[in-house]
C-alpha cells in the first residue's frame, strides 16, 4: 500500500519526553490526526509505531485511505527537531559585577554560564574555571578601572586569561566591550585559527545588551534546536494568524519568550536556560523559588531532593503529587523566564499566549492556564492556548517559508489547544465588589460581581466566543483605561479566567496558609487534582 | 494511583512482549568499556601521560589541598633557550630544592608548580604546601592527561553504572550489608578496606562511621541529598585538618528517594562479593574484573517499578493498557504488569523502567 503523499509526522526529541504527531489530508485539508509523548529513552522508531498503532486502532478507515499499514512509517517524510544540551559559556572578570552583567546577557541567548572573577576567586580560581571540561566558549570582561588598584586587576586578569588561551584545550575567547581591546591589551592567541572576537559590552545597544545578546546568538555552537525552530514557527503563525502572539515555551534544559506580531518579532526574544523546568545548577534560590509554588508540604531539603530527582528522571511519577510538583516547578520556571524579559513585559497585552514545552506535558489544560495566569501578570485581555501536540518545533523547521506557513494556516485550529481567556485589569480598589461583569455567549448570559484580589471562572467551553461586559465603579487599567469596558473573547479547557488579584500576585509568607490559597485557586481549574 | 487487580487477567500477549515493552524507558545495567575523568586544578601535578598502562593503587596525580599563585622562573628570551620554551601548564621542578649540596640559608628561589602566564618578566606558578596523591583505583590506559583540566582512564574491566557518586575514588573487596541492623554491624574496623553494599536505609551519620572504620566506600540504592551536603562537609572538615584523606567514595544506583535495590543491581553485588571492586565517581560507576560465568541484563520482560505506590517493586511486563487516569486527573500511557506476588498492576508506562 503507497502512504499519501501529504502524509507527514512531526517529530520533537525532547531532552526529556519525545512526541510525535501524525499530520495528514482530511477532507483536501492537512489535519492533525493524532500525537503521542513518551519519555525520551524510547527510540523514535518506536515511537512513531506506537503512533500510527492508535491512528489505526482509532480510524482504520482513515488509516487504509492514507495507505498507514504496518510497514508505513518508513514511508512517510519525517520533520524532526532535537532538544540539544544549551552551550556553557565562561565568563571571566575582575568584578563579581563586571562578570554578571555579561552572564546575563549570554543566558539570555541561549547560553548556560558560569564564572569567575578575581575578586574573590583569585587568578587559580579564574584559571580552573576556564579549564572545565565542557567549556564551549570563554568571555573577558571588565569595566573601566577608577583606581590604582583597579587598574592592577586588570593588569592580572589580561595576564591570566592570556595564559589560559595559550594552552592547547583552551576555548574560542570572546572579548566583551572596549575595555577588553584597550584597556586589557589582550592579543588574539587562540590557537584554533579563529582568533578572538570583540563584542559590545553588555550595556550596549537598545534594549542594553542587545548587540552582545545577538552576536551571543550567533555563536551559539549547538545549531538548530527545537527550540529555535518554535521561534520560527511562531513568526509565521502570527503572520498567519494577523494576531499578536506570545509564546512562552518551558522545557527541560531552557525557557523561550517571544513576542510576534503579523509584520514579526516586536522585541528581541530570550532563549533562557535558566528557565529550565529544573534548572541544571539546583541552587537554594531555586528550591525556594518551587516551594513558594507548591501545594505539596515538603520542607526545603525534600523538595531539593525530589527536583534533583525530576532531573535525574524528569519523566517519573508524572501523577499524583508528581504532577503538582511539575506545575510548581513549571511556575517557578515561568517566573525565572518572566524575570529575565522586563522589555516583553512592558509590551501590551497579546491577542494570544501560546504555551508550549516538555514541562507541561501531562498537566491538564485548565491547571496551565492558572499556571500562566499566576505568573504573567500583564494587564489586558489576551486568549490561551497550548502546543499540545508540540508541533511548532518541527513545524518551524520546514524549510521553505512559503510551504510552512501553508502548514501553519492548515493546521492553526489542531496545534492549539484553547485553555480559554484571561481578563486582568489592573488598578483595582479594595473594597468589596468593583464592579459588575456579564458574559454573553452561546448558552445565554452570565452576570457577577467584580471582587477585588478574586479569581473568577466563567464557564466557556472551548469553540465559543463570547462578548463580555465589564463595568467597574472606578477607572481600571485593561491596555485601555475606563469604568466600562466591553471585549470580546474565546473559549477553552479552563474558560474565562477573570482574574481580578494583585499585579504581581502577592502569596502569604506563611507556608501553610500559601498552600491553601494556591490550592482554593487550584481547586476551581484542575478536576482531581486534591486526588 | 496504581491499579492493583487480583488475578492475571490474561497472559501476556507476545506481540505486545516486543512492541509494548520497548515503549518502557530502557536503563544500562553494565558499561562494558568504563572511562573514568579525573578533574584536577591548576597546581596539581598529573604523575602519568596519554597512553601510559596504568595498575592499581598507581599515583596519577598530586593535588594541592590549597593551592596559591607564586613566582615562577624567570621568561627566557627565545635566544638564551637550551630547552624547549616554558608554556602555560607546563610543570616547573622549582629550583634551589634539589641541587644535593649542602643545606642553603637563603629560600629557594622558586617553588615547584604549574605554570600559569607570565608577570612581569616571570613566570606565575600554582603551587602549595600540601598534597594529597590521587591514585588509580583499577588498572586502565591513561587517555587524556591535560594540567589544569584532569585525566581519563580507559578502565579495564566492566562497571555497573550508579546514578550519581560522591568522595575520592576508591578500591575494596565488595561486602554486603542487609538492613539497618546489619549496617549497624558492620561498622567496626573489622570491615576496614572493604566496599560495603548496603540494601536498606543508610544516613550520613553511618557513612561518617564507616569512613571513620576505615570502609573505603558506600553502595546504596537512595541517598538524600541531606546526607550527601553532611558526607561533603565533614569531609572538607577533614581535609582543613591537613590531616591525609583515605580514598572513600559514595555510590547512589538509584536517586535520593528510599528504595530498595533493584534487583538485577542486587544479584550483580552478591555475585561480586568478597571480590576485588573500584568506585568511581566521573562518572558515577562499580567497577570490577568481568565475572565468569558472566551476569548481564535479566530477563527482557523484567520490569521494576520507579514511581509511585508500587515504587521498587519488580515483575514481569503483561501487556499495554491505553491511556488511563491516574492521581490528580492525569491522563497517562499505562501497562499492566505481574508484579513477584502474583499480583497484577496497571501502571503508569513512564512509573517503569527495564534493564538492558
Amino acid at each position: 500500500m503507497t502512504v499519501d503523499s501529504n502524509v507527514l509526522l512531526a517529530l520533537d526529541l525532547g531532552a526529556a519526553t519525545a512526541s510525535a504527531a501524525l499530520i495528514g489530508p482530511v477532507d483536501g485539508r492537512r489535519r492533525l490526526l493524532g500525537s503521542v509523548a513518551l519519555p525520551a529513552g524510547v527510540s523514535e522508531d518506536r515511537l512513531v509505531d506506537h503512533l500510527l498503532d492508535r491512528v489505526r486502532r482509532a480510524d482504520p478507515a482513515l488509516a487504509e485511505v492514507l495507505g498507514l499499514d504496518d510497514d508505513a512509517s518508513a514511508a512517510i517524510t519525517r520533520l524532526v527537531v532535537r532538544s540539544i544540551a544549551p552551550p556553557t559559556l565562561v565568563v571571566l572578570a575582575p568584578t563579581v559585577r563586571a562578570r554578571l552583567g555579561v552572564e546575563r546577557v549570554a543566558g539570555l541567548a541561549g547560553w548556560r554560564t558560569r564564572g569567575a572573577s578575581l575578586d574573590p576567586d583569585g587568578t587559580i580560581g579564574l584559571t580552573r574555571t576556564a579549564l572545565e571540561r565542557g567549556v564551549d566558549a570563554l568571555a573577558v570582561a571588565g569595566e573601566p578601572p577608577t583606581s590604582r588598584e583597579e587598574t592592577a586587576a586588570l593588569a592580572e586578569l589580561a595576564a591570566t586569561v592570556a595564559g589560559v588561551v595559550s594552552r592547547p584545550i583552551a576555548p574560542p575567547l570572546i572579548r566583551v566591550g572596549e575595555l577588553a581591546r584597550e584597556e586589557l591589551g589582550l592579543e588574539p592567541q587562540v590557537p584554533t585559527g579563529e582568533g578572538s572576537i570583540y563584542a559590545p559590552g553588555p550595556e550596549a545597544g537598545d534594549p542594553a545588551g542587545e548587540p552582545l545578546r545577538r552576536l551571543f546568538e550567533r555563536l551559539d555552537p549547538t545549531g538548530p534546536t527545537a527550540r529555535r525552530s518554535a521561534l520560527t514557527a511562531l513568526t509565521d503563525l502570527a503572520s498567519v494568524l494577523d494576531r499578536r502572539i506570545e509564546l512562552i515555551e518551558i522545557g527541560f534544559d531552557g525557557g523561550l519568550r517571544a513576542v510576534a506580531g503579523p509584520h514579526g518579532l516586536e522585541a528581541p526574544p530570550a532563549f533562557v536556560p535558566a528557565a529550565a523546568a529544573v534548572p541544571v545548577d539546583l541552587d537554594d534560590e531555586t528550591v525556594d523559588e518551587v516551594l513558594a509554588w507548591s501545594t505539596v508540604a515538603l520542607d526545603r531539603h525534600r523538595m531539593r531532593d525530589r527536583l534533583r530527582d525530576l532531573r535525574l528522571s524528569p519523566w517519573v511519577e508524572a501523577h499524583g503529587d508528581g504532577a503538582r510538583l511539575r506545575l510548581a516547578a513549571a511556575r517557578a520556571a515561568v517566573t525565572r523566564l518572566v524575570a529575565a524579559t522586563p522589555w516583553l513585559e512592558s509590551l501590551p497585552a497579546p491577542d494570544l499566549i501560546v504555551v508550549a514545552g516538555g514541562a507541561w506535558a501531562a498537566a491538564p489544560g485548565p491547571a496551565i492556564a492558572l499556571a500562566i495566569a499566576d505568573v504573567v501578570r500583564r494587564p489586558g485581555t489576551s486568549q490561551l492556548a497550548y502546543d499540545h501536540a508540540r508541533l511548532l518545533g518541527p513545524l518551524g523547521a520546514v524549510e521553505d517559508p512559503d510551504e510552512r506557513q501553508a502548514l501553519l494556516a492548515e493546521l492553526a485550529d489542531d496545534l492549539l489547544a484553547p485553555l480559554g481567556s484571561l481578563i486582568v485589569p489592573v488598578g483595582l480598589r479594595p473594597g468589596r465588589t468593583a464592579g459588575r461583569l456579564t458574559v454573553t455567549g452561546p448558552a445565554g448570559e452570565t452576570s457577577l460581581d467584580l471582587v477585588p484580589g478574586g479569581l473568577q471562572l466563567v464557564d466557556l467551553p472551548p469553540g465559543q466566543l463570547a462578548v463580555v461586559d465589564l463595568r467597574f465603579r472606578d477607572p481600571v487599567g485593561m491596555g485601555t483605561r475606563g469604568r466600562h469596558l466591553t471585549v470580546q473573547v474565546g473559549g477553552g479547557l479552563g474558560g474565562l479566567l477573570v482574574d481580578l488579584r494583585d499585579i504581581p500576585l502577592r502569596l502569604p509568607e506563611r507556608a501553610e496558609r500559601r498552600r491553601a490559597l494556591l490550592e482554593a485557586w487550584q481547586a476551581a481549574f484542575w478536576a482531581g487534582g486534591d486526588e | 494511583m496504581t491499579v492493583k487487580l487480583a488475578t492475571d487477567q490474561a497472559g501476556t500477549d507476545q506481540a505486545d512482549l516486543g512492541r509494548g515493552l520497548e515503549l518502557v524507558p530502557a536503563r544500562r545495567l553494565l558499561d562494558p568499556e568504563p572511562v573514568a575523568r579525573f578533574d584536577l586544578a591548576p597546581g596539581d601535578r598529573i604523575l602519568v601521560a596519554a597512553g601510559d598502562r596504568v595498575s592499581v593503587g598507581v599515583g596519577l596525580a598530586e593535588r594541592q589541598r590549597e593551592p596559591r599563585v607564586d613566582d615562577g622562573p624567570p621568561v627566557a628570551v627565545a635566544a638564551e633557550l637550551d630547552h624547549p620554551p616554558l608554556r602555560a601548564g607546563d610543570w616547573w621542578p622549582g629550583d634551589g630544592h634539589e641541587t644535593g649540596g649542602p643545606l642553603r640559608r637563603r629560600h629557594p628561589r622558586s617553588p615547584a608548580g604549574e605554570l600559569l602566564h607570565p608577570r612581569d618578566g616571570r613566570w606565575r606558578i600554582a603551587t602549595g604546601a600540601h598534597v594529597d596523591l590521587l591514585e588509580a583505583p583499577a588498572p586502565g590506559v591513561v587517555g587524556e592527561a591535560v594540567p589544569g583540566r584532569g585525566l581519563t582512564i580507559r578502565l579495564s574491566g566492566t562497571a555497573l553504572i550508579g546514578s550519581f557518586a560522591a568522595g575520592i575514588p576508591s578500591r575494596g573487596r565488595l561486602e554486603r550489608v542487609i538492613g539497618e541492623s546489619g549496617l549497624r554491624g558492620a561498622l567496626d574496623v573489622g570491615r576496614a578496606g572493604a566496599i560495603l553494599a548496603v540494601d536498606g536505609r543508610i544516613d550520613s551519620e553511618a557513612i561518617i562511621r564507616a569512613r571513620a572504620t576505615g570502609v573505603r566506600g558506600v553502595i546504596a540504592s537512595g541517598l538524600a541529598g541531606k546526607d550527601l551536603r553532611d558526607l561533603q562537609a565533614s569531609e572538607a572538615r577533614q581535609r582543613a585538618s591537613l590531616q591525609p584523606l583515605a580514598p572513600f567514595s559514595v555510590l547512589v544506583l538509584d536517586g535520593t528517594a528510599r528504595r530498595p535495590l533493584a534487583g538485577p543491581m542486587a544479584d550483580l553485588l552478591a555475585a561480586l562479593e568478597g571480590r576485588e571492586v573500584a568506585i568511581v565517581v566521573d562518572p558515577p560507576r562499580l567497577v570490577f574484573d568481568p565475572l565468569s560465568p558472566a551476569v548481564g541484563p535479566p530477563a527482557r520482560d523484567r520490569i521494576r517499578v520507579v514511581g509511585g505506590d508500587l515504587i521498587g517493586r519488580e515483575g514481569r511486563w503483561l501487556r499495554t493498557a491505553g491511556l488511563r487516569r491516574f492521581a490528580a486527573g492525569v491522563h497517562l500511557e499505562a501497562a499492566a504488569i505481574v508484579l513477584d506476588d502474583g499480583e497484577v498492576a496497571i501502571v503508569a508506562l513512564v512509573d517503569l523502567e527495564r534493564f538492558i
